[in-house]
């Protein structure tokens, strides 16, 4: 019976949410074809994050030490022995950075399709059919692999949800492949994120605040919104300048340029040198009280509503999560 | 150490793009092209490695318009060599696997032990070229680089994940590194530079045999629904917060 | 004590001179080793500038104060020279004296009258620096000042000295010298007998003369060498417009300067004719901003560093002598090479340096990003070239494509007024201005980049040339007459700069200068303006640079409004802060911006209400600086353009 394989990813012996999200997408893509779906987890311990993949037909585990923590080469060659064994149609991962390794070296290795980047997908005669996000999202590309191919899932893409739904997975214990024990590269240490200094260019939300938030006292409220989304904090130039926040904070032409997936911008009306800053980021959501600020010109979504408002109805549904 | 940078010019996403009458690419008569952001970084990384190992640097790119003064610009930030490889016809978007096949013969003519790369590009749907070159080549591979040091017996190289997390990386023999950000910012090169590497000629190389297997193609490429501008939500606070924390949720955005 | 002997004033002429020269070897021979410079063309013309400048004293008097005792002192030395003459001549030759030209009338008269001269200019110029202590003395050196006043006050002590015991004595004749003379009768009042002043005579003689011969000796140390070194560096002052910024000469072989030897001997000249005054410095509006540049502190590190010998000025000059900040900090407005007296040329020297830095990639982020946008893109941006000419989309007619049909007028729009919603507007009614006057107008729609203006001030000199060489491509292929745009900074290049590497010559409009020949040629009938108060401020590309100060006020006035001049008018402009690349550095450590600073000025005037100004960046600097200073409600910028409204037809 056709098969789809879906790569978990794990961290520090727990499931990363991408993989329930890839769960997700390949039990909407198995159900009508009536295909099965397997879950391989690698790690060097694998049996605690298995337990808590649910949503397959079948859990596959391989442990070997060489597999935690996360090794390219040493994932990629663990794929390439289950992938040519098992032999499965479909295969996918999340466009992480495990996923930026391991989708084209597993369709390299096994003589597999690929399409990259994919917001949805579908089963369409011999090929997997996917939309994918190009051109930084300006477009949107219909791709056809033919099968047997290997997927990489944009997160969000898919509910994860349906990826988390209760099941007894058959649980195979797969061996480690004789290339584990002749690699080429190792891991020498893991690096944390450090708490502490702000380095924008670094974060990947951000939430920025304008002018419009009219004095120092009021920050706070944003910075407590800020907390609850994760963000860093930051400002406009007029809000650097009042003093409200150190410099370090200023997004803009003559403060730091900043790329992240999640750009907050509340009472900021959006001129050109702070556009400059800000405008390449993933996703922009501008809260403004005035429709006609420029801010909207280069937001994805956007309100046009006083912030006052809008932070603590925020903090609240963010509190409650 | 001999460091081959693969550097692609891809489409200036600030302009507008428009798609082309067959439907499957954008018009590329008059969209302008750049170098791939992140190539700029692998070709800083390759020059760094150059200045702190004595690295030699090959910049290699697939022939084409504009790779000329793309590949003089490679000479004028510190390249030593500088390569372009002809080739019969690529689908638009091409698979990864189909691009890697044309250039892993010649990376291994050129005798490199270490390929960097951009992580990907703007138009890599058919997937990322490091890792598909790892897989042609035979070499280990990581994407994500951000930032390579040498040490005595290879490379040691910080792998990025999300959420600040990373690894370092000892890569014994011959890799393959999609890069994502230099150990520092690309340098500048100052235009008195550009103007004297004018007169280099890339040396021109054949590429490997086109890809056999099967690929992914792009059948046709489209807008997306919303056009410029926001898309605003409507009610009161509310309301508002609501449809924010739904999206957060959607993209997967929410804290934790 | 005896008259000086003829053999011991030489010996000590002889010991002044050697220490004087010994004191000056390094200068001279720093001078000696430098690179070329061509500054012997037109000496006619060089020479009647430097008496007019010289005598005049024309940039000295614009600080009234200073300038006055100034112009004391110099009359004073010349005068008092005479006497030095005098002295040495007899000392030297007995029996010598200045007697048959007057030396005993009139130039008695005048040397005892010029004494006190002096002497109260010298009071002046203490109470000038102790007590008034004006702001741009801080960083020069007092001692060395000090001293100075010390060593001239001893001389004219001496000399009436020597005079009043001369007369008392009877050597001397007393008859044209009333000070002098009345010293002499207090002297002998006070019983100072005819040896006594005899010997009183002799004595004095000594002093005058070792005072003088110590000056001398003391002056190449100091800062009082412009005695010797301004008449030469005002002579070999550049002649070429101000608006060209000197290429790198092809002998130095690397385009920016990194080693002192580097710098020719003009700027070695420049570096040992300053006065340390800090009229520069109180000039400058980087130094105004808490930058860490002073133009005048400059010139000083330059100068020790060069006196320095080689020998022991260790550590590199780019990032040691002279910071990498203070290089940056420059906005290029000349306003420090407007106001010295010294025709000190500061801003070649900063280029010079930036251009090394450039060149080794020592460069900022926003600099850097701005740099490769314009590789990349023509504008600094790093916006599409195809959409530079978007905005004609919105002037509801059809705007010529230059390169496809001959025009009149070839408007060279420039990145900024291309490109930013706030100087589009003015694009967009300008375009409407020079429609409703018939004028027949086109543009070089994509094939036009950045002028390089501002490139080239921020050193990046190869950049310069190629975007300059692309424009000037893209100009000989279009038939015109005349060249109009709305941005100083391009006006600059295109006038100045582009001619100098061999472009053609076509005439350079300021948009101010067409508008208002349109005007006055009746094409464009006006609606009389509402007659408020305005203020305008002078872009320096456009004024200090380009010497449009005229046209903008005309318009001003033909416009029907007012104009209230703030306080820094016309060549004494104080920059917005955006110039020589400024714009796209970041600000950090600015204690206050350069427009925020004249957006106060303006409002110090408390009646004008409008800001009018006449370069796109201005538009989009002082926007920026009023909402900074959060004075929406007070004050608004308006381009030139704006207050022109049409009369209905
Ligand atoms: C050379 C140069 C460099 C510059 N560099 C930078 C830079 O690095 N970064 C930068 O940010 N700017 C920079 N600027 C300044 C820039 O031009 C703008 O002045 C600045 O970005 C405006 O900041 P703002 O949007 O916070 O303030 P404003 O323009 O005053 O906007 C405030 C906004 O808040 C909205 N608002 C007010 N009250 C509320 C409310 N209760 N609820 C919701 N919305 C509300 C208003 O509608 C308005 O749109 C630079 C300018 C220049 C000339
Ligand atoms: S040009 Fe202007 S900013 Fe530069 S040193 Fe002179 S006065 Fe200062
Ligand atoms: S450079 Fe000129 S203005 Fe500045 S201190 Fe020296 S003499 Fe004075």
């Amino acid at each position: 019976m056709a098969t789809i394989l879906v790569y978990v990813e794990t961290r520090g012996g727990a499931v990363q949410p991408i993989a329930f999200e890839l769960l997700a997408a390949a039990r909407s893509l198995a159900a009508p074809a009536g295909w099965t779906v397997e879950a391989l987890v690698c790690a060097a311990d694998p049996a605690a994050p298995a337990v808590e993949i649910t949503a397959a037909d079948c859990v596959l585990t391989m442990a070997h030490p060489a597999l935690s923590p996360y090794l390219p080469e040493a994932h990629a060659a663990a794929l390439q022995a289950v992938v040519d064994e098992r032999q499965p149609d479909v295969v996918l991962f999340g466009y992480t950075t495990a996923g930026l390794d391991l989708a084209p070296a597993t369709a390299g290795r096994t003589g597999r399709t690929l399409a990259a980047y994919c917001r949805t997908l579908a089963l369409d005669g011999g090929a997997l059919t996917a939309s994918a996000q190009v051109y930084g999202g300006k477009l949107i590309a219909g791709i056809e692999a033919p099968l047997p191919a290997v997927a990489c899932v944009m997160p969000g893409a898919f509910a994860e949800d349906a990826g988390r739904i209760a099941g007894s997975p058959e649980r195979i214990v797969l061996p480690a492949p004789a290339t584990l024990g002749a690699l080429k590269t190792r891991v020498l240490e893991e690096l944390f994120p450090e708490a502490g200094g702000v380095d924008l260019t670094q974060a990947s939300r951000i939430l920025c605040v304008g002018r419009g938030i009219g004095e120092a006292a009021k920050i706070a409220g944003a910075a407590e919104v800020a907390e609850l989304l994760g963000a860093e904090l930051a400002g406009s130039r007029p809000v650097i300048d009042a003093g409200w926040m150190p410099k370090a904070r200023q997004v803009g032409k003559s403060g730091t340029k900043v790329r992240p997936k999640l750009y907050v911008a509340v009472g900021v009306s959006g001129a050109p040198e702070h556009l400059e800053g800000m405008a390449k980021s993933d996703l922009i959501v501008a809260i403004n009280s005035d429709a006609r600020a420029p801010i909207f010109g280069a937001a994805h979504f956007g309100a046009a509503i006083d912030l006052f408002d809008l932070l603590p109805a925020l903090a609240d549904r963010l509190r409650a999560g | 150490m001999h460091a081959a940078v693969v550097l692609r010019l891809v489409p200036d996403i600030a302009d507008d793009l428009e798609i082309s009458e067959s439907g499957n690419d954008i018009d590329r008569e008059w969209v302008g092209m750049k170098l791939n952001e992140f190539d700029d970084h692998a070709l800083e990384e390759a020059v760094l490695l150059k200045e702190r190992a004595g690295a030699s640097v090959t910049a290699v790119a697939l022939d084409g318009d504009g790779v000329d003064k793309l590949l003089q610009s490679a000479i004028a930030r510190g390249a030593d060599r500088v390569v372009k490889i002809t080739y019969d016809e690529l689908p638009p978007l091409p698979a990864a696997a189909a691009v890697a096949a044309i250039l892993a013969d010649a990376i291994q003519a050129l005798g490199a032990d270490v390929v960097l790369t951009g992580v990907q590009t703007p138009e890599d749907a058919g997937g990322q070229l490091a890792a598909a070159l790892g897989a042609r080549l035979g070499w280990p591979h990581l994407s994500a680089v951000a930032g390579v040091q040498p040490a005595p017996d290879g490379l040691i190289v910080r792998q990025e994940h999300s959420g600040g997390y990373a690894t370092r990386v000892h890569a014994a023999g011959p890799v393959v590194l999609g890069v994502q950000s230099a150990s520092q910012p690309p340098r500048y090169v100052s235009g008195s530079k550009l103007r004297q590497a004018i007169g280099v000629k890339p040396e021109k190389r054949a590429g490997g045999e086109a890809f056999a297997g099967p690929v992914a193609m792009v059948r046709r490429l489209a807008k997306p629904a919303s056009g410029g501008g926001a898309a605003m939500w409507k009610g009161d606070a509310d309301a508002v917060a609501d449809q924010f924390v739904a999206l957060l949720r959607e993209r997967g955005l929410l804290k934790g | 004590m005896p008259m000086p002997s003829p053999l011991a004033v030489l010996a000590l002429i002889a010991v002044a001179v050697l220490v004087a020269g010994y004191r000056a070897r390094v200068l001279i021979a720093a001078i000696a080793r430098a690179p070329a410079a061509h500054r012997w063309d037109q000496p006619w013309q060089r020479l009647g500038f430097v008496a007019r400048e010289v005598g005049l004293h024309r940039r000295l008097l614009q600080i009234r104060l200073s300038g006055s005792f100034h112009l004391m002192i110099f009359c004073g030395f010349v005068v008092l020279f005479s006497a030095i003459v005098a002295d040495f001549g007899a000392g030297l030759f007995p029996g010598f004296s200045l007697h048959a030209i007057g030396g005993d009338t009139w130039i008695a008269l005048l040397q005892d009258v010029f004494a006190l001269v002096l002497l109260a200019a010298i009071g002046l110029a203490i109470w000038h620096r102790f007590v008034i202590r004006p702001a741009r003395f801080a960083g020069s050196r007092t001692t060395d000042a000090t001293l100075i006043y010390l060593f001239v006050i001893a001389i004219v002590l001496s000399m009436l000295t020597e005079a009043a015991s001369g007369i008392a004595a009877g050597n001397v004749a007393g008859g044209w010298r009333p000070v002098s003379g009345a010293l002499a009768a207090a002297l002998t009042g006070a019983g100072l007998g005819a040896d006594g002043a005899a010997a009183l005579h002799a004595g004095a003689t000594w002093v005058h003369m070792l005072a003088i011969l110590g000056f001398l000796a003391y002056i190449p140390g100091s800062k009082h060498r412009h005695m010797f070194t301004a008449i030469p560096n005002i002579f070999f002052r550049p002649l070429t417009p101000r608006g060209v910024l000197p290429a790198p000469p092809e002998a130095r072989g690397q385009v920016g300067i990194s080693k002192i030897e580097q710098f020719t001997w003009k700027d070695v000249l420049d570096t040992a004719s300053c006065t340390e005054c800090g009229r520069c410095q109180a000039a400058c509006p980087a130094f105004a901003a808490g930058q860490p540049l002073s133009p005048k502190k400059l010139i000083m590190d330059l100068r020790d560093r060069i006196m320095a010998d080689a020998a022991d000025s260790a550590g590199p000059l780019l990032g040691g002598t002279i910071s990498e900040q203070t290089l940056w900090a420059c906005i290029t407005c000349g306003a420090c090479m407007t106001v010295c007296p010294l025709h000190i040329e500061h801003v070649p020297k900063i280029v010079d340096m930036r251009r090394q830095l450039v060149e080794e990639a020592r460069v900022g982020p926003g600099l850097q990003d701005a740099f490769a946008n314009m590789q990349r893109t023509g504008n600094s941006m790093g916006k599409p070239a195809r959409q530079r000419a978007r905005w004609t989309k919105d002037v509801g007619f059809k705007v010529k494509d230059a390169r496809k049909e001959p025009v009149d007028i070839l408007w060279f729009v420039g990145d900024y007024a291309s490109f930013d919603p706030r100087a589009q507007r003015i694009t967009i009614a300008f375009a409407k201005l020079l429609h409703a006057a018939g004028v027949d107008f086109g543009i070089l729609s994509d094939a036009e980049q950045n002028s390089g203006n501002d490139i080239r001030r921020a050193g990046e000199e190869g950049l310069f040339q190629t975007l300059a060489r692309s424009n000037m491509d893209a100009l000989s292929e279009c038939t015109f007459q005349r060249i109009v745009t709305t941005d100083p900074h391009s006006l600059n290049a295109l006038r100045q700069e582009y001619p100098a590497l061999g472009g053609a010559h076509a005439p350079v409009l300021h948009h101010t200068d067409l508008l208002l020949e349109l005007i006055e040629a009746g094409a464009l009938k006006l609606k009389p303006g509402s007659g408020a108060t305005v203020t305008y401020h002078d872009p320096c590309y456009l004024g200090r640079y380009n010497g449009g100060f005229g046209a903008p006020r005309a318009l001003i006035e033909r416009a029907g409004y007012r104009l209230h001049e703030m306080p820094r008018n016309r060549e004494n402009s104080f920059c917005c802060g955006a110039g020589g690349g400024r714009i796209w550095g970041d600000d950090t450590g600015v204690t206050e911006r350069p427009s925020e600073n004249r957006i106060k000025e303006a409002l110090a005037l408390g009646d004008a209400t409008l800001f009018v100004v006449a370069c796109p960046k201005d538009m989009v600097m002082y926007t920026a600086a009023i909402e900074a200073l959060d004075v929406r409600g007070k004050l608004a910028v308006r381009d030139i353009v704006d207050l022109l409204e049409l009369a209905e037809a």
